[in-house]
């Protein structure tokens, strides 16, 4: 009895129907293999180091592990390089897997899901004596130290002299202006040199908005979960808009469209924007891509009008970690504490992960820095006396604040909520999201 | 498969003694071992690949697990929060209105390509595969990207717009009002698939029923409804069940468009970015688990919906 037509065409449809539904339930954390070259494997002397880069960094590291290996002749490490968006996904795995990498390259944005939850080794043995004040703290989980600076960085405004040399108007003095004035010279710059944006990618930094609660006596995060208000949430909605209103932040459309776009393209880098938000260590590559025009680093605003009252921090721009579960710790922490203190590492890396925290460090490769490095390790040592103390770690969930910030700041501009409204959502949001 | 039942009905029908019979159901035995040797690395697959990791996730999807930890039963404590997850709600209202839009517009393009491509036009495999191109390049990174710079603000579209003297300042992207639509149309773009396949359906619609329709006068229009429509049917039913299960699983062109947050403002949070936003970035797998059970109830739900109604509708011609 053959199939008709019809059997067969209803069959297909079904089998088809079945097959493609299965792989998605199948698409379960089990089934994303990968890892295969994780802790787990090999001799207790064998280590995995994974990190996430970009070519000069996967170089430099390379070089790293071979003049470690040389000093170290019994550790073997074998590099994973990776890209910062899917390390994490990769890390999780691996991680519930029980093949984590041996050595870490970790985020202040992840350090407590992991330290929180028992994965990260204590790293009380590696040397940090020799650090600058407040860049051990970052590292610290419940008090034990799971994680070492790896490089300092700092939140900050680029400024585009080229801009404002079209605007025929000087740079703002950075140690005086208040949140209003960046308001005000965004504003004027960007008429002036005919740019969309005085000052861009406001929205999506967590870290400004985190000295700017600092600034009404709050905190981001506290060991109890959310350390600010609705209010604070707020006034920055309400700051934002103002900038909005006086065509200093671009326009709501501009701004949403910024937030996705990778470096190369970003405002400041294309001369769409005065200033930008983003971090020290950035410095480098927003240079270069901007064909080599060196950006000027500007302090953050504040509310008093006074640089030393901004409750800055030093941020560890990625720390060294490692896994809880590694065979040989001893090997993990040699790593780490060789990269933390030895000249060796930091001639290969200078500052490309961020300033070294280690000042003997600094003081030794400082005459071989890039002019955009010089001028990093110049502004953070220049605000040595102005930093606050640091901040903890954002709590497990915590991580999520810049999303959140932005995706109801952008209902905020778009004037789908009122401020009030956008402010107590992202507010309740965070706290739902800090009960993990 | 015709001719092994065939046989088989040869030899029940000559198959009297008790003796025989047993030969017989010993061959069976032995023809059917063979079959499953055959089977036996799509059914490894099957077991392994799909079937291992769905009970994981049923058993996940009841469970606090943060990937980092072992799992903690918590019973129906995911699907409950389901309940009060404006998130949720929301990544539901874009990917059902991606879908119920998206599907039909595309298989209408499809169709009408094909129907285009199936009169016999000459060069028609250089057309067929321009046209099947995007639906292999619709769900790339590149073409996501892409799409991303066309509708900005001082994107190719609003440049064009401008050229036409239309004073285009929409960032198609940017604005949640538009964004998914952005989205949707990549969707329709890549018709080439079903289009493929309906032109195959169509080059079996034996010729004669159109000459026979001309030749007592029924106009294209009514020759295309009263024949091409009804005889295609099974292969429209097909794509409809397919594409809208595809539909529904849509991640990558959302994913890269925003850059895995959904934005702006939620505008574009398919349910499969929002659940991967749970899982791997909120590190909340349990619930991510429950939220792959949700969508597989969902689907499974569209496709018998679409079984059921099938009946009024499907014309299988026999």
């Amino acid at each position: 009895m053959a199939l008709n037509r019809r059997q067969f065409l209803i069959g297909a449809s079904g089998l088809a129907a079945a097959a493609t539904t299965m792989g998605l339930a199948a698409c379960a954390p089990g089934s994303s293999g990968g890892g295969s070259q994780g802790g787990g494997q090999g001799s207790a002397n064998d280590l995995a180091l994974a990190f996430w880069g970009n070519p000069t960094r996967n170089k430099n590291t390379q070089a790293e592990i071979d003049a470690f290996m040389k000093a170290n002749p019994d550790i073997k490490i074998a590099g994973q390089p990776g890209e910062f968006n899917t390390y994490w996904d990769k890390l999780a795995t691996q991680t519930a897997g029980g093949n984590a990498p041996d050595i870490i390259q970790m985020d202040m944005n992840y350090i407590s899901e992991y330290g929180t939850r028992g994965a990260l080794l204590d790293l009380g043995k590696v040397d940090v004596s020799k650090f600058v004040e407040g860049t051990v703290d970052s590292g610290k989980i419940n008090d034990k130290l799971v994680g070492v600076n790896a490089g300092i960085n700092s939140a900050l405004i680029f400024a585009n002299p080229k801009i404002f040399e079209k605007a025929k108007m000087d740079l703002p003095d950075d140690k005086t202006w208040t949140w209003d004035q960046m308001i005000e010279v965004g504003a004027e710059v960007a008429s002036k040199a005919g740019v969309p944006f005085g000052v861009a990618a406001l929205l999506q930094s967590d870290a400004l908005f985190g000295t700017f609660v600092r600034q009404h006596g709050k905190e981001l995060f506290t060991p109890d979960g959310l350390g600010f208000d609705v209010a604070e949430a707020q006034d920055w909605y309400d700051l934002l808009l103002k900038g909005q209103k006086a065509k200093a932040f671009g326009t709501p459309e501009q701004v949403s469209e910024e937030q996705p776009k990778p470096l190369d393209q970003s405002a400041i880098v294309i001369g769409n924007a005065a200033m930008q938000y983003y971090n020290s260590n950035q410095l480098e590559a927003v240079t270069a891509a901007a064909g080599g025009e060196l950006m000027k680093l500007l302090r953050g605003p504040s509310l008093a009008g006074k640089a030393t009252e901004r409750k800055t921090w030093y941020k560890a721009s990625m720390l060294w970690s490692a896994s809880a579960k590694t065979k040989n710790p001893d090997a993990a922490i040699a790593w780490i504490n060789w990269f933390a203190n030895d000249p060796a590492a930091a001639n290969i890396d200078l500052a490309e992960r961020g300033i070294p925290p280690n000042a003997e460090i600094l003081a030794e490769v400082k005459p071989k820095l890039s002019a955009a490095q010089q001028a990093v390790a110049k502004y953070i040592s220049d605000i040595k006396t102005e930093v606050a103390t640091t901040p903890i770690a954002p709590p497990p969930g915590g991580g999520t604040i810049a999303a959140v910030i932005f995706r109801h700041g952008t209902d905020v501009l778009f004037g789908k909520t009122s401020s009030a409204e956008g402010a107590q959502k992202f507010v309740d949001e965070m706290k739902s999201n800090l009960k993990v | 498969m015709s001719a092994i039942s065939e046989l088989s009905t040869i030899h029940r029908t000559k198959a009297k003694t008790p003796e025989e019979k047993r030969l017989l159901a010993k061959e069976a035995g032995r023809d059917n071992k063979a079959g499953y040797l055959f089977l036996l690395p799509w059914l490894i697959g099957l077991v392994l690949i799909i079937g291992g990791p769905m009970i994981a996730s049923l058993y996940l999807s009841f469970t606090n697990y943060s990937l980092i930890q072992a799992p903690e039963w918590v019973g129906l404590a995911n699907y409950a929060r389901m309940f009060d997850d404006p998130r949720l709600h929301k990544s539901l209202a874009v990917t059902f209105t991606y879908v119920l839009v998206g599907v039909p517009l595309q298989l209408i393009a499809a169709l009408a390509i094909a129907i285009l491509l199936n009169e016999g036009m000459k060069g028609l495999p250089f057309y067929r595969s321009v046209f099947y191109l995007p639906s292999m390049l619709g769900s790339s990174v590149a073409i996501a990207v892409l799409w991303r710079q066309m509708f900005e603000v001082d994107g190719l579209v609003n440049q064009i717009l401008r050229k036409f003297g239309i004073p285009a300042t929409t960032s198609w992207i940017g604005d949640p009002q538009y964004a998914l639509w952005t989205i949707i149309l990549l969707h329709v773009w890549t018709f080439g698939s079903p289009m493929v396949i309906f032109l195959a359906g169509l080059r079996q619609i034996p010729g004669m029923y159109y000459e026979a329709a001309s030749v007592d006068g029924a106009s294209r229009w009514a020759q295309f409804r009263k024949i091409t429509l009804p005889l295609l049917s099974p292969i429209i039913f097909f794509n409809l069940v397919l594409q809208i299960i595809n539909a529904f699983q849509a991640f990558t062109q959302a994913f890269v468009v925003s850059n895995g947050t959904g934005g702006p403002a939620d505008s574009t949070l398919f349910f499969t970015l929002y659940l991967y936003q749970r899982g791997f970035v909120q590190f909340q797998m349990g619930y991510a688990a429950a939220m792959a059970w949700l969508l597989v109830v969902i689907i499974a739900a569209f496709t018998a919906i679409n079984f059921y109604f099938s009946k009024r509708w499907v014309f299988y011609g026999d």
